[in-house]
């Protein structure tokens, strides 16, 4: 590696992206399990592209309203929490078909997006390009970005152990968890909010469209190769560390889009875990016979 | 004291002009009986009778339209308590990464509340239900790597943590082989010395040998005036076709034949 290259280390905006990358991890890790093994990829999703609607209506506060304070991110949460509690509202949950209104939202989150972005005049306000914020430009994460993330990473840290039983019977056994008094639509709609929270850390990193990425394969790799819900986070957190980190440096190297180069290391490994577990599960002797 | 004395008077479950249903389907209509504290009480009927619709309402899983059901006194929602549940197995996901100790801890959760962690009483009791479905060495193993017999002995176990006073158990014996059948009942039949026990199951032939209380469902429920009697009539009724097609062969009095041991037990199978 030449000097130059390593220089670059040197960087904030480098340094940055490392903990970005960092925060993404863990909280892909950890809700991205819940994910999987609730089978919510789908309502995720959907979650994670209304932000783009958010996104876009921050910037038009800002450049209409001159609300400069208002991040995109905050913006994206806005959108992504409201989504969580729009699925989560009794109306929608008992008269409508949940695919059906999830496919809606989803939508309609990204057209607001492209309607607030296109009414916003680029001569007067520099914003992020659509491009970038659908599919992610971890080196244009600045330091409120990271206090935000960091926020919402020890959020999901705490009300994770604080829940971690509870959202363990829920995710296993919603009737169950009924009958152990445990209120389950406020834990359903907490297991929302948590991936709401995760979707906003994810976006800067690999953005609104590859969020779902972040948040499944990690944990789909891990969950190939343990048998316990808290070793499948832990598993997932280094999974995502190193493809992250992997794919920043790929990325970095070789001058490549962050976002798609992460998620494409993600890839490489998911179908090489796939293939090498026949023969790890041999050697451990106890092997999961189902995928 | 006055539980003692409140426990005497009163039923375990007391179920009274009960109607379930489903948006415009009606599945239970105007159902009434009781289920004595020490019953091991089956309802047989056939698949979509009503069976676990009924279980769930005891549960207080889904609400009833109209009458009433008490268990010792209370509500369904307030009883969850004193109630374990043992769902159709079939209904789990094999694939969820989870152990056997993990699924019988989660047994412990109506006790131990909103606190985060599982006490050393609750490990102490999780080893007791295991231990006593006689499933303890297999605590570390994933639950798909369990038979269809051992994955029931683990629900059990769950249920059984909490130390209930009823125990309910929808289909217990599906998907199971003869053997392990033979085993969960005489395993259940033991259990009924301390605990009341509330059955359902379409397998007649089965369930007859082990009850000492029985009444059939579909839509209505159907009980002979002595409830320890399973009758051509109320077959009939439940099953709505002659009984000789469904039962080749059942007796009169099936739960008295099963004190004498020579009885065949195939006889009162339910043969589709």
């Amino acid at each position: 590696m030449s000097d130059s290259f390593l220089s670059l280390f040197e960087l904030a905006f480098v340094q940055r992206m490392f903990i970005a990358a960092f925060l993404a991890s863990i909280s892909c890790g950890i809700i991205g399990s819940f994910v999987v093994v609730k089978r919510i990829v789908f309502l995720s999703g959907g979650i994670a592209h209304t932000t783009f609607g958010g996104i876009g209506l921050a910037y038009f506060l800002q450049y209409t309203m001159g609300w400069i304070w208002l991040d995109p991110l905050l913006g994206a949460l806005m959108f992504a929490v409201a989504t969580a509690f729009i699925m989560s509202a009794p109306l929608v949950k008992d008269r409508l078909r949940e695919d059906s209104t999830i496919g809606v939202l989803w939508v309609i989150g990204m057209a607001l997006g492209v309607q607030f972005l296109q009414g916003v005049d680029r001569s007067v306000l520099v914003i992020q390009d659509p491009v970038s914020i659908l599919f992610g430009n971890i080196l244009l994460i600045n330091a409120r970005d990271v206090y935000i993330m960091v926020a919402l990473v020890v959020a999901i840290l705490i009300l994770t152990f604080v829940l971690f039983k509870d959202l363990q019977i829920l995710t296993f056994d919603e009737e169950f968890a009924c009958i152990s008094g445990i209120n389950v639509s406020m834990l359903n709609l907490l297991m929302l909010l948590l991936v709401a929270f995760t979707t906003v850390v994810l976006i800067k990193v690999v953005g609104v469209v590859l969020v779902i990425a972040m948040l499944t394969i990690p944990a789909a790799i891990s969950g190939l190769f343990t048998h316990h819900l808290k070793h499948m986070m832990i598993l997932a957190v280094l999974i995502g560390v190193f493809t992250s980190f992997t794919g920043s440096l790929f990325s970095l190297y070789f001058n490549l889009p962050t976002g798609s180069t992460i998620v494409l290391v993600m890839g490489v490994l998911f179908i090489f875990s796939i293939l090498s577990r026949p023969i790890i599960s041999k050697m451990r002797s106890g092997p999961n016979p189902n995928i | 004291m006055p539980m003692v004395v409140k426990k005497m008077i009163e039923p375990a479950i007391d179920i009274k002009h009960v109607t379930v249903g489903y948006n415009a389907d009606t599945v239970i209509e105007d159902i009434t009986f009781k289920i004595d504290e020490g019953d091991f009480y089956g309802i047989i009927g056939p698949n979509g009778g009503g069976k676990s619709t009924l279980l769930k309402a005891i549960l207080g899983l889904i609400p009833t339209r109209s009458g009433s059901i008490r268990i010792f006194g209370s509500s369904p929602k307030d009883a969850r308590g004193f109630i374990g549940y043992v769902p159709q197995y079939a209904e789990f996901d094999k694939r969820f990464p989870i152990s056997v100790w993990d699924v019988v801890l989660m047994g412990r959760r109506s006790v131990r509340g909103l606190y985060p962690f599982y006490s050393n009483e609750d490990k102490q009791q999780a080893r007791r239900a295991l231990k006593k479905v006689q499933m303890l060495d297999f605590k570390k193993r994933h639950i798909s790597e369990l038979s269809g017999g051992q994955r029931q002995r683990i629900y059990i176990a769950r249920a059984l943590v909490s130390n209930p006073r009823i125990l309910l158990l929808d289909e217990p014996t599906a998907s199971v082989d003869k053997e392990m059948q033979k085993t969960i009942y005489d395993f259940l039949t033991e259990l009924n010395k301390s605990i009341t026990i509330v059955l359902v199951t379409h397998d007649i032939g089965v369930l007859s040998s082990y009850v000492n209380r029985v009444s059939c469902l579909n839509r209505f429920l159907f009980t002979h005036d002595d409830d320890s009697v399973i009758s051509k009539d109320m077959l009939e009724a439940a099953y709505q076709c002659p009984v000789d097609l469904i039962a080749h062969g059942v007796p009169h009095r099936v739960l008295d034949d099963h004190k004498k041991p020579s009885h065949d037990k195939n006889k009162g199978a339910v043969k589709k």
